[in-house]
């Protein structure tokens, strides 16, 4: 499992996509924070919010990572019937289930990077721009807002993987994916809010969403678990199904 | 089991596989002995591929078996070192360069990455090792996929159509490459259907039409003093009437 592993970073690493979406996420998460410091700070629109909330706000733009770490998974897994690589991968280890689970493992490792990386420079340069606003660059829940974006860095990058192993289209998988949770999520969340903190969503922004106490999500570690879960469905599913047909 | 000495080099028995309403394999047994170059002919959609993706574990027999060294695909250990293919030469992620295609194998099957400048030489194609793959032609990407199937040092060798795209220059190569292949003892089982191309250096033939098998034995039996061409045209002939 260990080599399988080795040969997926390896992958990663040498291609070109993961580094264009990697930079896209750090460029993303850092110019959010930058403009939400210059721009948003003490605007109209947030005249009710506390000095704490605002500053909190601005670090909070480390977690628009997500959709990128998404889009990674995504890519990796569903590339591999894309390109027809998965030849190659279950020549080389004819049980198909390993091929995933080191797939999920090392996007796991990737969405950690990704993460911190974000995280890191989205923290700089909030705390710049703050600065030069005359702010103040720290609040108390820094800390975990940074932590929640880095936990649902590396949550949806393995999400990612199990829904590109369940669907082989990239395309389809990619358009579902997005379109779940910048759409459809919501819109069921409008008619049913009771269900909102056991959707995937709900379950990712109470990871992400840890440094608040609203009570209408749950407890981070529950919806950390409770994502995990709806990956392992995924992939479970995946290698009932997908997994198990013909490779032509 | 398992020292190569009485047993076949691929076993194929009662073999059948239907796609939804289609036949693709009919009920097909044949063998492969240890050291011989044998030809998997027959007309384009015979079911060759199909036979050569089951022998692989890719394709999901119907029923019966396809056996290499006396295993199905799954379980034998660290199976390119055994066995090595190549099939279709697309599947290739266009983004990474030869090397890289190479060193990811290795890293998967624990191999040392010097094998993968090794098999490079041996296809010549070093000077390519750093170009990515969607810059190659159909060619190289056939000579990439024998290099993929060499990097395990495998004493049986599976080729589908590995002529496809392949200049006269390049038929000629991969012709001397697989008779050098096949000294001491190695096994190759090569698919085609351009008789030409493997006319002179296989020594055993199996061809199948329709997913039937129409006949297998050695290349002298067939023949009996006619061409390859002739032989196998009177026999696909027959088998279709």
């Amino acid at each position: 499992m260990i080599d399988l592993i080795r040969a997926e970073l390896l992958k990663i690493r040498a291609t070109r996509s993961t580094w264009y979406l990697g930079v896209s996420a750090v460029l993303f998460c850092a110019g959010w924070a930058a403009l939400s410091a210059l721009v948003f700070l003490g605007s109209a629109a947030q005249e009710t919010m506390s000095a704490e909330q605002e500053i909190t706000n601005v670090y909070q733009m480390a977690q628009m990572a997500f959709p990128f770490t998404l889009l990674l998974g995504l890519v990796g897994m569903s590339g591999e019937y894309r390109y027809q690589t998965i030849t190659w991968s279950f020549l080389v280890s004819p049980r198909r289930d390993h091929v995933v689970i080191a797939k999920l493992l090392a996007y796991g490792v990737l969405g950690l990077i990704v993460g911190v990386v974000c995280a890191v420079t989205t923290a700089a340069a909030s705390a710049l721009f703050l600065s030069v606003r005359g702010s103040a660059v720290v609040a108390p829940a820094v800390p975990l807002v940074l932590l929640g974006a880095v936990a649902s860095s590396l949550l949806f990058a393995v999400l990612g993987v199990a829904i590109g192993a369940l669907i082989r289209n990239q395309a389809v998988a990619i358009a579902l994916s997005l379109t779940w949770f910048f759409y459809m999520e919501y819109a069921l969340i409008a008619f049913f809010p009771e269900y909102a903190r056991w959707l995937p969503g709900g379950a990712a922004k109470a990871v992400s969403g840890m440094h608040l106490s609203t009570g209408e999500l749950l407890p981070a570690w529950a919806g950390g678990l409770l994502f995990i879960g709806y990956t392992l469905l995924a992939a479970t599913f995946a290698s009932r199904t997908t997994l198990r047909r013909d490779v032509t | 089991m398992g020292d190569g000495r009485n047993m076949s080099t691929i076993t194929v028995s009662r073999l059948s596989k239907s796609f939804g309403a289609v036949q693709a394999v009919h009920d097909l047994s044949f063998t492969v002995e240890p050291g011989t170059i044998a030809g998997f002919l027959g007309p384009n959609g015979a079911g060759k591929t199909t036979t050569l993706r089951m022998l692989l574990g890719l394709v999901k027999p119907s029923s019966g078996t396809a056996l290499i060294h006396d295993r199905r695909y799954a379980d034998l250990a660290s199976p390119i070192t055994q066995v090595g293919a190549v099939l279709e030469a697309t599947a290739f992620h266009p983004g990474r360069t030869a090397r890289v295609h190479l060193h990811v194998l290795c890293k998967a099957a624990r191999l040392p990455l010097s094998r993968a400048d090794e098999v490079l030489e041996e296809v010549e194609m070093t000077s390519a090792a750093d170009r990515r793959v969607g810059g190659f032609s159909l060619g190289m990407r056939q000579r990439l996929a024998l290099a993929s199937a060499l990097l395990g040092s495998p004493r049986t060798l599976i080729l589908d159509e590995p002529a496809n795209g392949l200049d006269p220059e390049g038929i000629h190569w991969m012709r001397a490459f697989i008779r050098s292949y096949a000294t001491s003892g190695r096994t190759v089982l090569v698919s085609s259907h351009v008789l030409a191309e493997i006319e002179q250096v296989v020594d055993h033939v199996v061809i199948i039409r329709s997913g039937r098998l129409v006949w297998e034995g050695t290349l002298g039996e067939l023949t009996a003093g006619r061409t390859l061409e002739d032989a196998y045209l009177h026999l696909t002939r027959e088998a279709q009437s």
